[in-house]
């Protein structure tokens, strides 16, 4: 309804109190059915179906399923499943070391010692390679691994001895290195943007090294970036499917572990309690996130 | 003139002085933009997992479409047209590159729209068992009288009732002769020279394949169901694991053919194809016999456009047409007819149609009862996550 209320003065008025309560109480029920049902129908609901199918020990797909239990959840403590989540942890925490110690320094130079007017063009320099399919990078560095390829060519030309990293542990962290560095540069960068520059100087005046003063000042400054950084990138090469698949060793991650449940064996009651554990390990990761981590550094 | 190159640089200033807001739009910017890229990440992981979702087809296009789901390379553009001259029938293909994927999805309830699948030999077993395939009804039929002797009365289906043979082929192992120590003749080679190896051999990524070239070498069927062969076979393959690169069924390509990889376990069709490219490549069938698979056609019970369907197998049962595909997509065809039909060479050639006394030692992968096949899979995660 058009209320016109500028023009027409009311002599009464024209909608009582009453409808325009109603209209205040429904407001926020219409402006948020589209993404609220989207939610409830998208993410909701398949969770919850995770959730039944995943207490239903060994529910398998096309067979009559068994009564409820906790026979799903309690197989993973067996030695073969803690073998794999043991691995995936062991990547992601590499991928979180790698990212931070290759990240910083970027950051930090981008920050603090590039021209003003370059910075967004040397961001966007590091968010390009995003823009490719992850698919497509890990069939790169395939290329750029293997035995006769790109880096051992390199090597070699060099003087330096060939290096077999594919299809072991140090192309997987190369890869998810590689994979999500941009998540890690661009918010220290939003954090190290922040540094009260004022403090450095008042650090170099009273006579601390400029080591001194990155340690003492520009690290504690940051560390909610860092810590925010670090729970990213560990979220992401936790979950990663592609780089450890392609370039890893053949022995299994979590991910493809649940991948195996869902579409080989077809136990999609195992399958679901390894997802759930998943995001359940992701939500503590998110919440520590929001309590320890940047906030407008995470929000960037 | 002087006043515009004023304006110019004042206006530079004042966009020198906006940057800080500026940047932290930016920033936004590439943050949405890098979880768009995430989620579209995910999104492929998904679909690499559950290959695509087929379009339903509209009821005004119910008749004039038909919608199979295939293994890669067994269509083409000239086969797919040749079929809509000849019944002005639309074809729309999805494929899938492993038969569990193919069940999952159908057992989902995610493949409605075809009225033909392709299952693999111990797959169609396991579905008519599920009761998810239709009878063919053999009077709307032509040509089904001419299979090579393999395929006339095969064990997974009996009198092909329930499914039609279209592709056959042979699980072995493809190497260059120029890089190998000694000329391979099975399996033993990979076991004998584990040493030298080190991360130089791929296997096929599925159970019952590797876990069958194991038995075979050990001299055990490749379908054992004595859970001490089995065991004895997951002790080889674990000796086997520093030669192993990577279980993967594609992929192993490029490496194999630059010499980065030794010894690639192939599907045939896979070898063959690869061969074509790269002539210095030869692919064996291990002497011990190994795996021998046959692809058929069924009609799933779902299936929407049973009337195309027939056509559909009709169209590949005609030997002219079937002969052409062959030589086109060098598959292995199961009818007669077509052999006959096909030039020399090809009828010659080991790769495609192996001789008689490796086939009398081959085995297809039959299904074994479901403690066993938990055995399998037992000791293929164990295999796996170590």
């Amino acid at each position: 309804m058009a209320i016109s209320s500028s023009t027409v003065e009311p002599p009464a008025p024209a909608h009582p109190g009453w409808q325009r309560h109603l209209t205040k109480l429904l407001q926020p029920f219409l402006l948020l059915a589209p993404s609220g049902l989207w939610l409830v129908m998208l993410l909701v609901v398949p969770t919850v179906l995770i959730l039944e199918l995943s207490l239903i020990p060994g529910f398998r797909l096309g067979q009559p399923a068994g009564g409820y239990g906790l026979g799903n959840y309690l197989q993973i403590f067996q030695i073969v499943y803690l073998q794999v989540v043991l691995r995936s942890l062991y990547f992601a925490t590499g991928a979180t070391i790698a990212c931070l110690l290759l990240g910083f320094p970027v950051a930090y130079w981008i920050a603090i010692k590039a021209p003003k007017r370059w910075r967004n063009l040397l961001l966007v320099g590091f968010i390009l390679p995003l823009w490719t399919s992850s698919l497509l990078r890990a069939y790169a560095w395939i290329t750029i691994l293997r035995p006769s390829g790109l880096l051992n060519s390199l090597l070699g030309a060099i003087g330096l001895p060939g290096q077999d990293w594919l299809y072991r542990s140090p192309a997987v962290l190369i890869g998810m290195a590689y994979s999500f560095l941009p998540y890690m540069v661009l918010i220290l960068y939003a954090s190290l943007e922040k540094l009260d520059r004022r403090l450095l100087e008042a650090a170099a005046d009273l006579g601390a090294t400029p080591q001194q003063a990155f340690w003492k000042i520009t690290v504690p400054q940051t560390l909610p970036g860092i810590a925010a950084g670090g729970l990213l990138v560990f979220i992401a090469s936790l979950g990663d499917f592609v780089v450890p698949d392609l370039l890893g060793p053949p022995s299994m991650t979590l991910s493809r572990l649940i991948y195996d449940q869902f579409l080989r064996f077809r136990n999609w009651g195992f399958g679901s309690s390894l997802s759930l554990i998943l995001i359940f390990a992701v939500s503590v990761a998110i919440a520590l996130l929001i309590k320890y981590g940047d906030r407008n550094a995470a929000q960037s | 003139m002087p006043p515009t190159n004023l304006r110019n640089s004042r206006l530079l200033h004042r966009a020198s002085l906006g940057s800080a807001t500026s940047r932290r739009h930016f920033l936004q910017f590439s943050a949405a933009a890098l979880s768009g890229v995430a989620l579209s990440n995910c999104a492929r992981n998904l679909s690499n997992a559950g290959s695509s979702p087929a379009s339903s087809p509209t009821n005004s296009t119910a008749n004039k479409t038909l919608h199979i789901y295939t293994w890669a390379n067994y269509t083409d553009d000239e086969l797919l047209r040749g079929f809509q001259d000849r019944t002005g029938i639309q074809v729309v293909v999805d494929t899938f590159d492993s038969n569990e994927t193919m069940l999952t999805k159908m057992q989902g309830g995610g493949g409605k729209a075809y009225s033909i699948i392709y299952p693999s030999d111990y797959m169609v077993e396991k579905m008519i068992a599920d009761e998810m395939v239709a009878p063919l009804d053999q009077s709307r039929l032509q040509g089904t009288d001419r299979w090579l002797p393999q395929w006339q009365d095969p064990v997974y289906d009996p009198g092909n009732a329930h499914s039609m043979p279209v592709v056959w082929g042979t699980t072995g192992l493809i190497f260059d002769p120029g890089r190998v120590s000694d000329p391979i003749k099975g399996w033993d080679y990979i076991w004998q020279n584990v040493d030298q190896l080190s991360r130089r051999i791929t296997l096929i990524n599925d159970v019952r394949e590797v876990m069958g070239a194991t038995l075979k070498y050990l001299g055990y069927s490749l379908n054992s169901t004595k859970p001490a062969e089995i065991e004895a076979a997951y002790n080889e393959l674990l000796k086997l694991k520093p030669a192993i690169a990577s279980f993967i069924t594609n992929g192993w390509e490029d490496q194999l053919a630059s010499g980065d990889l030794t010894v690639s376990m192939a599907y045939s069709q896979d070898a063959i194809y690869l061969i074509e490219e790269s002539p210095n490549l030869q692919y064996i069938v291990p002497e011990t016999g190994s795996s021998l698979w046959t692809d058929t056609m069924v009609i799933p019970k779902t299936a929407p456009n049973v009337d195309a369907a027939y056509e559909w197998l009709n169209y590949m049962l005609d030997p002219e047409n079937s002969a052409k595909m062959v030589e086109r997509l060098k598959i292995a065809t199961p009818n007669e007819a077509a052999f006959e039909k096909l030039p020399t060479n090809l009828q010659q050639d080991q790769n495609l149609f192996p001789s008689k006394a490796i086939l009398a030692k081959s085995e297809g992968i039959a299904p074994v009862p479901q403690a066993i096949t938990d055995l399998y899979e037992r000791y293929w995660t164990q295999l796996t996550s170590s």
